[in-house]
C-alpha cells in the first residue's frame, strides 16, 4: 500500500513537472519547434518539437543514430546548420548576445567520453571562467561545484593533483562540475554514465536529480532503466524524428505510439 | 621495437636464404653512414681543438688559419633567424588550415607545401638573389639568407604544425567549445600547451634543416672572406656551408682540405645535436 502512495505521489509529482509543450509553452525555457538537420545529404533530425520547463530532468531515448546527440549538438551550437527555431525564454539563440560562444556558456554540455585538461583538479573546474582573476579566487566556486558533482570528499586533499589521475568516473563528475561552474542556466548530457561503473553511475544521477531542482536538464541515455530513474520527461526520438514524448511514469507504463511499445519491449525501432 | 616486429622476429626462421637477402640488402644503409662519418672525423681528428673551434681568422687571408668560430656562429645566426621568421607564418599557416580553411582550400595548402617541400633549394636561393639581393637591394645579407632559409624550411614546419594540431583529439576541442571558450582561447589555453612540446620538436628539426642548406645561402647571404663578424641584418655572413664548400675548391692544399674535413665534422656534430635533441623531446612528449 506505502508503495502505491508512493507511486501515485511520484506520478503526481511527475505530472506537475511533465512538460507537454502545450501545457508548459508559457512557463517553458527551452522551446525547439520544427528543429531539422541535414548532413551530407542524409536528414539527421527532422522537424523535432518540444520545449523544457525551468526545471527538471528531461531524458532523451532511442536507438543508436536516432540524433540524439545531434540534437543536443544543435542546442549547444556545435553543430550550428540546422533548421528551424530554438529559443531560450523566447530569445532566437541565432541572435543569441555574444554569439555562439555565450549561448554555450548559458547551455552547458557533458560529453559522453569524459575529457579532462591536462591540468591540475582546480584548475579543471576554473577553466571555463573568464578573466585570470576570477580564476585565481575561485576556491569557493571550486568547492560548490565538485560539491555539486559528488566528487568534493573524494578530491578535497589532492585538488593541485594532475585530473588525468581521476578514475574515469570521477573525470566524469569532473566534467559536469566544470560545466557547473560557469554558472549554466541549462544543462546538456550525452550518455553521461556510459561505460561507468555502477557506483559511479548511481553518483552521477544523485548530482544530476539535484541540479534538476535549479535548472533544467536533457540528458540522452541509452539506459531505460535510467531514464525511469530519473523521472521528469522522457522524449523518444527515431530516425531523426520525435516519436513520443510524455512523463516518465507515462511514457513507461502508458506509451501511447507503436514505436514506443516496440522499443521498449525489444529495444528496436522501424519507424520507417 | 614495435610489437608486430618482435611478434614476427621471434616466430619468422631466420636461418633461410630470405635472412641473408634481406641482412645483404639493410647492411648499406647503415654501414655507408657509418663509414662515411666515421671518415669525416678521422680525416677531421688532426685540427679539432678548442682553438680550431672558438678561433677567428681576421678578415684577409680568410680560411688559410684555423679557427672557425665566426662561421659556427654564423650558421647558427641564419639558421636561427631562418626559424624566427618561419615560424608565426608555419604556425598562422596551420592555424588557418585547421580552423578557417575550406575543404578545398586544405587541399589546395596541403598540395602546395608538399609540393614547396620537394622544390630544389637552389630555385629558391635564385630567387632570392633576384628579389631580395637585387630588387629589394638588401645585398648578399644575413636577412636575404634568412628570409629565403625561412622559405625553405616553411613547409617542413607548417607541416609539422598540422600533424601536430591533427594529433589533439576533436573531443578536447569540442570539451572548450562546450565552456564557452572562444576559438582564440582554445588556440591559446587548449591547443599550444597541449602541443608545444611537438612544436619545438619540429622547430629543432627545422634547424638542422637549415644548418644543412648550403645551395640557398651562397649567392645571398655569405662571403668567404672580408667579414668576421655581421655589422647588423644587412652585412654578409660567412657560415661552415659555405666555407667547407669553397676550401674543398682548394683540394690541394693539405692544410685548407683538412680544415675542411674539420668544419664537416662540427657541422656534422651540429645537425645530429639539434636533431637529438628534437628526438629527445619526442620521446619525452610521449610520441
Amino acid at each position: 500500500m506505502a508503495v502505491n502512495i508512493t507511486h501515485k505521489v511520484f506520478a503526481q509529482e511527475e505530472s506537475a513537472t511533465s512538460l507537454k509543450p502545450s501545457q508548459n509553452q508559457p512557463s517553458a525555457v527551452l522551446t525547439v519547434k520544427k528543429l531539422a538537420l541535414n548532413l551530407a545529404g542524409k536528414e539527421v533530425l527532422q522537424q523535432v518539437d518540444f520545449s523544457l520547463s525551468p526545471t527538471g530532468v528531461t531524458t532523451v531515448i532511442g536507438p543508436s543514430g536516432a540524433g540524439k546527440s545531434s540534437l543536443l549538438r544543435c542546442l549547444n551550437g556545435l553543430e550550428n546548420r540546422w533548421s528551424g527555431a530554438v529559443k531560450i525564454d523566447g530569445r532566437d539563440i541565432r541572435q543569441w548576445p555574444g554569439g555562439w560562444d555565450q549561448l554555450r556558456r548559458h547551455m552547458g554540455l557533458i560529453a559522453q567520453k569524459p575529457v579532462v585538461f591536462n591540468t591540475s583538479i582546480r584548475t579543471n573546474i576554473c577553466f571555463g571562467l573568464l578573466g585570470w582573476r576570477q580564476r585565481r579566487r575561485a576556491d569557493e566556486l571550486v568547492k560548490t561545484s565538485l560539491q555539486q558533482a559528488a566528487l568534493w570528499d573524494e578530491v578535497r586533499d589532492r585538488l593541485d593533483t594532475p585530473a588525468t589521475t581521476l578514475s574515469v568516473g570521477q573525470q566524469q563528475r569532473l566534467c559536469i562540475a566544470r560545466a557547473i561552474a560557469i554558472k549554466p542556466k541549462i544543462l546538456l548530457l550525452d550518455e553521461p554514465t556510459a561505460s561507468l561503473d555502477p557506483r559511479s553511475k548511481q553518483l552521477i544521477e544523485q548530482s544530476m536529480l539535484q541540479l534538476a531542482q535549479e535548472i533544467p536538464l536533457i540528458c540522452v541515455t541509452h539506459d531505460l532503466e535510467q531514464a525511469q530513474r530519473l523521472k521528469g520527461q522522457v522524449i523518444f526520438m527515431c530516425d531523426g524524428q520525435v516519436i513520443e514524448q510524455a512523463a516518465s511514469h507515462q511514457f513507461f507504463n502508458q506509451p501511447q505510439q507503436i514505436e514506443t511499445r516496440e522499443f521498449l519491449r525489444w529495444n528496436v525501432c522501424d519507424c520507417d | 621495437m614495435s610489437r608486430f616486429s618482435q611478434q614476427y622476429r621471434d616466430t619468422f626462421n631466420w636461418y633461410t636464404p630470405g635472412k641473408v637477402l634481406v641482412v645483404v640488402l639493410a647492411l648499406p644503409a647503415l654501414l655507408i653512414p657509418t663509414m662515411v662519418l666515421c671518415y669525416i672525423f678521422w680525416q677531421a681528428a688532426p685540427v679539432l681543438d678548442w682553438g680550431f673551434l672558438f678561433g677567428t681568422a681576421d678578415g684577409i687571408g680568410f680560411g688559410m688559419t684555423e679557427g672557425i668560430f665566426s662561421q659556427l656562429v654564423g650558421s647558427l645566426l641564419l639558421a636561427t633567424m631562418a626559424c624566427l621568421i618561419a615560424t608565426p607564418f608555419a604556425l598562422g599557416t596551420a592555424l588557418y588550415y585547421r580552423t578557417f580553411a575550406t575543404p578545398w582550400q586544405q587541399r589546395l595548402l596541403s598540395a602546395m607545401f608538399n609540393m614547396l617541400q620537394g622544390i630544389p633549394p637552389i630555385v629558391f636561393g635564385l630567387c632570392g638573389l633576384v628579389v631580395l639581393v637585387n630588387l629589394f637591394a638588401w645585398g648578399v645579407s644575413l636577412l636575404s639568407g634568412a628570409v629565403v632559409l625561412a622559405v625553405v624550411v616553411l613547409p617542413l614546419l607548417v607541416l609539422n604544425t598540422l600533424t601536430t594540431l591533427e594529433r589533439i583529439p576533436k573531443e578536447y576541442s569540442e570539451a572548450g567549445s562546450a565552456l564557452g571558450l572562444t576559438q582564440g582561447a582554445i588556440i591559446l589555453r587548449l591547443w599550444l600547451p597541449r602541443s608545444w612540446l611537438q612544436l619545438l620538436t619540429g622547430l629543432l628539426l627545422a634547424m638542422a634543416r637549415a644548418l644543412s642548406e648550403t645551395a640557398p645561402i651562397m649567392f645571398t647571404a655569405t662571403v668567404f672572406s672580408g667579414v668576421v663578424w655581421p655589422d647588423s641584418i644587412f652585412s654578409p655572413v660567412t657560415t661552415l656551408q659555405t666555407h667547407i664548400f669553397y676550401l674543398a675548391q682548394e683540394g690541394n692544399d693539405p692544410l685548407l682540405t683538412s680544415i675542411a674535413w674539420g668544419s664537416a665534422a662540427v657541422l656534422v656534430l651540429l645537425v645530429a645535436f639539434f636533431a637529438l635533441l628534437a628526438r629527445l623531446l619526442q620521446k619525452s612528449g610521449g610520441h
